[in-house]
């Protein structure tokens, strides 16, 4: 059963010539789903998810979020839902605990209720000791947890978080991306933006690619590597005569797509094992030398490439 | 209750801030200490030249070669007294209250019709009283003018009875006594007459505010003015969160949660009201406490009070409400709130203001509410001060009402 329907969503800034940062993205989401947007900087993702949070007004189509309209009844979405905004939107002269105490009363808690969800919620994002520290004294990683803890007060239905891990060590994405992992023992629906493809990989029963504001592709991880077959990527890079290789290279057996990005050349090759050694063979033949190659099996980066001819990374 | 418990975020973010509280309740009080010591540590004080309205009616007695009211008229002009005395000839003594009524001069000098005729006439029973209409606000104006006119008057009435003692000395001596004896019975007569049986005299009147015997002390004076200047300040200080939570995220995050607009605009403008509410009342026992100033009676201070801080809340969300950034509402705001004191006279008091000053600072709310507090503190009550209440509730009201409006429209 969906808990999130999202049809046809759309908008455009300043009509009616502004920039269409959403156009027609429809979608929907599963109770207990984690579903990723996954996408460049620029793709809408933000866009989508404050409209779902009902921050902004579509300019068309329209989002059920728990059988409730984001365009109608935006008072009773918000009831349903939690959103970790992308940037830190905390108070910092405030306290981890002082934060989640006025935050917890602005989701309608109050009393007892209200001092006991926020002493849970300062041991699931583990921040009991710092609990009484002003938050900007934390780190990054603190300050994300605490930001991620908020939205988790009122115990949403689902749980928007918008690139969470943004700007942060390692350490401390790897412990928030643990942390919603656990969230789903708890039965939450979570939908996930990113533009780092193995978060999605990692996190999401099912991802949706947008990019320059329209879902190109959506399905499971299987699902879209399927879209680009079996091909592995090659990327290579040679001593010298570079474009001419790259023209070679597209006449060898195996290689589906030759793409030449800066001072390497980007291939999409079915069968690596035995396309490798043909690949040194035609640049020994036109006399220039491999100076490093690297194969990387396919995944969601080259499902990007393969729709949209650039890499997720631009 | 979520409308407090953003007001109550708010104030406690405020209380934290230490430079922010400097400047809303440190800065007001060291100037108003400054100001004060500089002109006198508390005693009232008249920096400029009293304005004197001064009409003579006086038209003379016959055979006198000049009407005496217009020696009176000539004493108070003279270029020895410039610097002390402003003086300005009215047509009558209807006019020469008036100036005094709206604030143009600050005593009023009236020379009766029959003043020569006392002076150079020969009935001992006539008499004839300059009247002296003063501010009571003006107190060392009026006294500086009382003192001359009154010397005028004394010497006049030394002469008259110096004349009379002459005339009855040769009556009784039959014909010419000896000049010395003349210039003795003269001087006694003058020295002996020149009291407050003699026939030309003063009379006093005075627009009544109140207990008028109260006086404005000059930090009194300078406080009040700092104090409604510093709460335009304190209030642009609060209301800028608005703009820093709007750019920090935490204002949208608000609207992600199930709380109205309504309740969050409306919480923001309680946490300002009750700012500078605080402030006031700081200030307020502050001032009392530090300074001895006696701010009036409970239920003018009260008034003053709460529609001071309406007016600094109002001022301050509706210059937030057309800026786009914290610093361009910081920027904006000071230049506002400088020229309103300006113009309202927050730096001077209304004690100096007169003729189209007096007229620009009505112009002004903080200008209304600067004159209330002068009323307040010479002993008015609600009654004496309803204008000054009523006019910057008004400019409070329409603040709010087009900072709402604006708002509403921004954060729909």
């Amino acid at each position: 059963m969906s808990i999130v329907e999202v049809q046809e969503l759309r908008k455009q800034y300043d009509p009616p010539k502004g920039v269409l940062a959403v156009d027609g993205v429809s979608f929907d989401i599963s109770e207990g789903e984690i579903f990723s947007l996954l996408g460049p900087n620029g793709a809408g993702k933000s866009t989508t998810i404050s409209m779902l949070s009902c921050l902004l007004k579509p300019s068309g189509g329209d989002a059920m979020i728990g059988g409730n309209s984001i365009v109608h009844q935006s008072l009773a979405v918000k009831e349903t839902i939690g959103v970790v905004p992308q940037d830190i939107a905390l108070y910092p002269d405030m306290s981890a605990r002082e934060n989640l105490i006025f935050w917890g009363r602005m989701y309608g808690l109050s009393g007892d209720a209200l001092k006991s969800r926020v002493d849970e919620v300062l041991e699931l994002i583990t921040l009991v000791d710092r609990q009484k520290d002003r938050v900007d004294k934390f780190s990054g990683g603190m300050k994300r947890r605490v930001n991620i803890g908020v939205a988790l007060l009122h115990k949403p239905k689902v749980l928007y978080l918008d690139e969470p891990t943004v700007g942060i060590d390692p350490q401390s994405g790897r412990s928030i991306l643990d942390g919603i992992l656990a969230l789903l023992d708890q039965g939450m629906t979570i939908l996930y933006t990113t533009h780092y493809m193995a978060e999605a990989q990692e996190l999401s029963d099912r991802i949706g690619i947008v990019d320059n504001g329209k879902m190109i592709a959506l399905g499971t991880h299987e699902e879209l590597v399927r879209i680009v077959g079996q091909d592995a990527r090659v990327t290579a890079r040679v001593d010298h005569y570079l474009e001419g290789l790259a023209e070679r290279w597209r006449e060898v057996a195996g290689v589906e797509k030759v793409d030449v990005e800066q001072d390497e050349a980007v291939l999409l090759v079915k069968d690596a094992d035995q396309v490798l050694p043909r690949l040194f063979e035609s640049a020994a033949a036109a006399g220039s030398r491999i100076t490093e190659i690297n194969v990387t099996e396919p995944n969601l980066e080259m499902v990007f490439l393969h729709l949209t001819g650039r890499a997720l990374r631009e | 209750m979520k409308v407090f418990a953003i007001a109550w975020k708010d104030l406690r973010s405020t209380a934290r801030n230490v430079p922010g509280l400097v400047m809303m309740l440190v800065a007001p009080l060291a100037l108003a200490s400054l100001l004060g010591f500089a002109f006198g540590g508390g005693d009232s004080f008249e920096i400029a030249a009293t304005k004197v309205a001064v009409t003579v009616e006086d038209t003379g007695a016959p055979g006198a070669p000049t009407a005496a009211g217009c020696t009176v008229a000539a004493i108070l002009e003279s270029p020895d007294l410039k610097d002390v005395l402003e003086v300005t000839r009215v047509k009558d003594a209807a006019a020469a209250r008036k100036a005094v009524d709206d604030g143009d001069a600050a005593v009023a000098v009236i020379v009766p019709a029959d003043f020569s005729r006392v002076v150079y006439g020969d009935d001992p029973a006539a008499t004839a009283q300059v009247e002296i209409y003063e501010n009571p606000t003006r107190e060392i104006g009026g006294s500086i003018v009382e003192g001359i006119v009154g010397q005028v008057l004394a010497d006049f009435n030394g002469a008259r009875a110096a004349a009379a003692g002459a005339v009855a000395l040769r009556s009784d001596a039959g014909g010419d006594p000896p000049p010395a004896q003349v210039a003795a019975t003269a001087a006694e007569a003058f020295s002996h007459d020149g009291g407050v049986s003699s026939a030309l005299k003063i009379t006093q009147r005075s627009p009544k505010v109140g207990k008028t015997e109260s006086e404005v002390s000059v930090t009194g004076a300078v406080l009040s003015g700092m104090m409604v200047f510093f709460m335009f300040f304190g209030a642009a200080n609060v209301a800028r969160t608005i703009l820093t939570e709007d750019r920090d995220g935490t204002m949208p995050r608000l609207f992600t949660t199930p709380t109205r607009h309504g309740t969050i605009i409306g919480g923001k403008f309680v946490s300002v009201f009750v700012t500078v509410l605080l402030q006031a009342v700081v200030l307020l026992i502050a001032g009392r406490l530090i300074f001895s100033i006696d701010w009036g009676r409970i239920d003018a201070v009260v008034l003053l009070t709460l529609v001071a801080a309406g007016v600094a809340g109002g001022l301050a969300l509706l210059i937030i409400s057309f800026a786009k950034t914290p610093a361009q509402a910081g920027a904006i705001g000071s230049g506002i709130y400088l020229v309103l004191a300006l113009l309202g006279g927050n730096f001077t008091g209304t004690a100096q203001s007169s003729g189209t000053y007096a007229v620009v600072q009505k112009l002004t709310p903080n200008g209304w509410i600067i004159q209330g507090w002068d009323t307040a503190m010479r002993g008015g009550g609600a009654a004496d001060i309803r204008w000054q209440v009523l006019v910057p509730l008004g400019f409070a009201v329409a603040f709010f009402f087009f900072a709402v409006l604006k708002m509403r429209r921004r954060f729909a």
